[in-house]
């Protein structure tokens, strides 16, 4: 397949790497470390990383933190909706982790054109795992004078093991988020 | 399907339970014939063994394999489902058993699907025995509301209501709510496209009993009038600026005015409504992000030890916004135990069901229960479309409730 050729091509993952350079970030900021880039024209444009205990909000995952600087960048530059619009569609999404129902519905609403993801979220995945909100629009929700649901590609396992290395680290260095019965928490540095 | 709970004054709020199971009225369960023999009780490992293995009853997993009756004399008997009744002949390794074992095969009709209650359990035993598994939550109103609590849940969706119109087009309006104290904890409408600043909006923080279930009546109707009948041609238009209906529209708006607006395609109102809760987290408990002791995991779980479900934090009586009170609080006066783990414990109020980005956005924030008063048939991520309140592989899971408003009342009103 030609997805297995791309997801080892040397670009696919020099991305990822920068997406797992945010992963770190945030596990050093004591985040579950999950990390994304948006690239565009071969260049990253954005780049965002898992920040819900810092700002209590649960939906602050890395793909929304990415998106929400984009945006705001965009319409900072006056940029209309429907050039917005156009140029997400040639934007691709590389992340750490595949993204949750709520990440993959909002890169659907928002039109990207592909998705990258290191390990699979069997838990809350929404590209496959638990639903597949990727494939495009069918007669399923006829397009009603309203814009047809978009899909996007996916393409998942891209330094799996490493996006799950930085998981176990989180969880090893005693997560200091964790519910109270867990084991005490260490110190970094 | 959805099950009535409660009935007050035409209001109505219905149950959405996790499972769309088919629920029949007692005694009319479908049924399906099986093959099942007498046995042996000596027999009966070794054949539920062997048979489990050559004739799995997969999509009957509700069924015991095993029958006790209590015979003549006291002594028991037992039977056994040989396999399903849907061949002519039996298959060949199960006739296979029939003959080593000298069964005496015969057919029987037995319940087709797990009972979704306790009484249709009983009248499905009657034919064959079949396990029952009740709801493992148990979230308040899934058994029913009090008066008082119905005359909230009311309450605080007609506020829902009145906010989605209280701005030039009808959006979608999210109201979360600590139940415990009847306090709206934030307020958001839909920010997909705002003409204005998008502020935090506190003014309706305001208890249940000032919004007036009473005097509030005609605003119903009125909105029933808007809302709910304009469902063919007005629907695409009026209803347009309803993100949660129209998620992938955002592209086609046409500005006038360029640069006054501040929009943004993914602020829906229930997402609004959580960034506002989170911010009063903040404000209310600072600096005890990491002296809380709860993970928040951010939906991204990776292999490994699985923290136990988010339990209802212990509430406390009186959440003052600002004042000096809050400062003793805040000064790490055990502000740990006052402050609840993201939503836990709170209600969302929608005027409608949630997309699927938004529901599984209350999931993340472990919100308690969902309330809205119109259905999403095309991206509902609550009952219409998806039923994420089913999936079982989430951490968490709210009730989800359909608050119906009055028929009669919309019939007066147009009088």
């Amino acid at each position: 397949m030609a997805s297995i050729m791309e997801a080892k091509s040397p670009t696919t993952i020099a991305f990822m790497e920068q997406a797992m350079q945010q992963a770190k970030l945030a596990l050093h900021n004591l985040e579950v470390p999950v990390g994304c880039v948006i690239v565009k024209d071969q260049k990253v444009i954005a780049s965002g990383r898992n920040r819900t205990t810092e700002t209590r909000n649960a939906t602050r995952h890395a793909e929304m933190e990415a998106i929400d600087f984009l945006l705001e960048q965009w319409q900072q530059n006056g940029i209309s909706e429907t050039e917005v619009a156009r140029n997400i569609s040639q934007c691709d999404l590389y992340v750490t982790c595949e993204p949750c129902i709520m990440c993959a519905a909002a890169l659907s609403i928002l039109g990207i054109r592909s998705v990258y993801f290191g390990c699979a979220n069997e838990k809350f995945g929404g590209c496959g795992s638990v639903l597949s909100l990727h494939p495009a629009g069918s007669e399923e929700f006829p397009s009603n004078g309203g814009a047809q649901r978009r899909g996007f590609k996916c393409t998942g396992g891209i330094m799996a093991s490493e996006a799950i290395c930085l998981f176990q680290s989180f969880y090893e260095q005693g997560n200091p988020n964790a519910p109270k019965p867990h084991r005490p928490v260490q110190t970094i540095g | 399907m959805m099950s009535a709970t409660e009935t007050t004054e035409g209001w109505e709020i219905l149950h959405i339970p996790p499972a769309d199971l088919p629920c029949f009225p007692p005694s009319q369960f479908p049924t399906v014939d099986v093959v099942a023999s007498q046995l042996d009780p000596k027999l009966a490992n070794t054949l539920i063994r062997r048979l489990n293995q050559i004739a799995p009853l997969d999509n009957l997993r509700h069924l015991k394999r095993v029958r006790k009756n209590f015979g003549r004399g006291g002594n028991t008997q037992l039977s056994i489902i040989l396999c399903l009744a849907h061949l002519e002949t039996l298959p060949h390794n199960v006739l296979h058993l029939v003959n080593a074992y000298h069964l005496t095969p015969f057919l029987t009709k037995v319940a087709k699907y797990a009972a979704s209650s306790k009484e249709e359990w009983q009248e499905q035993c009657q034919l064959w025995p079949t396990s029952y598994h009740p709801p493992t939550y148990n979230i308040d109103g899934i058994t029913g509301f009090s008066e008082e609590d119905s005359q909230s849940v009311f309450g605080f969706m007609n506020m829902a209501i009145k906010l989605a119109k209280s701005t030039p087009q009808v959006v979608n309006a999210a109201i979360i709510v600590d139940p415990s104290v009847r306090q709206v904890i934030a307020s958001a409408c839909d920010q997909t496209c705002s003409s204005h600043a998008p502020t935090e909006n506190n003014n309706l923080e305001t208890d249940c009993k000032e919004s007036g279930i009473a005097s509030s009546k005609c605003q119903v109707v009125e909105t029933r009038e808007t809302l709910a009948s304009n469902r063919d041609y007005e629907q695409t238009e009026s209803l347009s600026g309803v993100s949660c209906l129209y998620p992938w529209t955002w592209s086609e708006r046409h500005r006038h005015n360029g640069n006054s607006y501040s929009w943004h395609p993914l602020r829906h109102a229930a997402l609004v409504a959580i960034e506002y809760a989170a911010a009063r987290d903040r404000r209310l408990f600072p600096g005890s992000e990491h002296a809380h002791g709860q993970s928040i995991e951010g939906g991204h779980v990776p292999p490994s030890p699985k923290s136990s479900p988010a339990k209802k934090p212990k509430l406390h009586t009186s959440r003052e916004e600002e004042g000096p009170s809050l400062k003793t609080c805040s000064n790490g006066f055990n502000s740990d135990a006052v402050r609840p783990y993201l939503c836990t414990g709170f209600d969302i109020f929608l005027v409608w069901e949630p997309c699927i980005m938004c529901s599984m956005a209350l999931v993340h924030q472990r919100i308690r229960r969902v309330f809205y008063a119109f259905p999403n048939l095309k991206c509902g991520g609550l009952g219409s479309v998806h039923r994420l309140q089913g999936e079982k592989s989430l951490n968490h899971h709210y009730a989800v409730f359909r608050v119906m408003l009055p028929e009669e009342t919309l019939k007066r009103g147009r009088n």
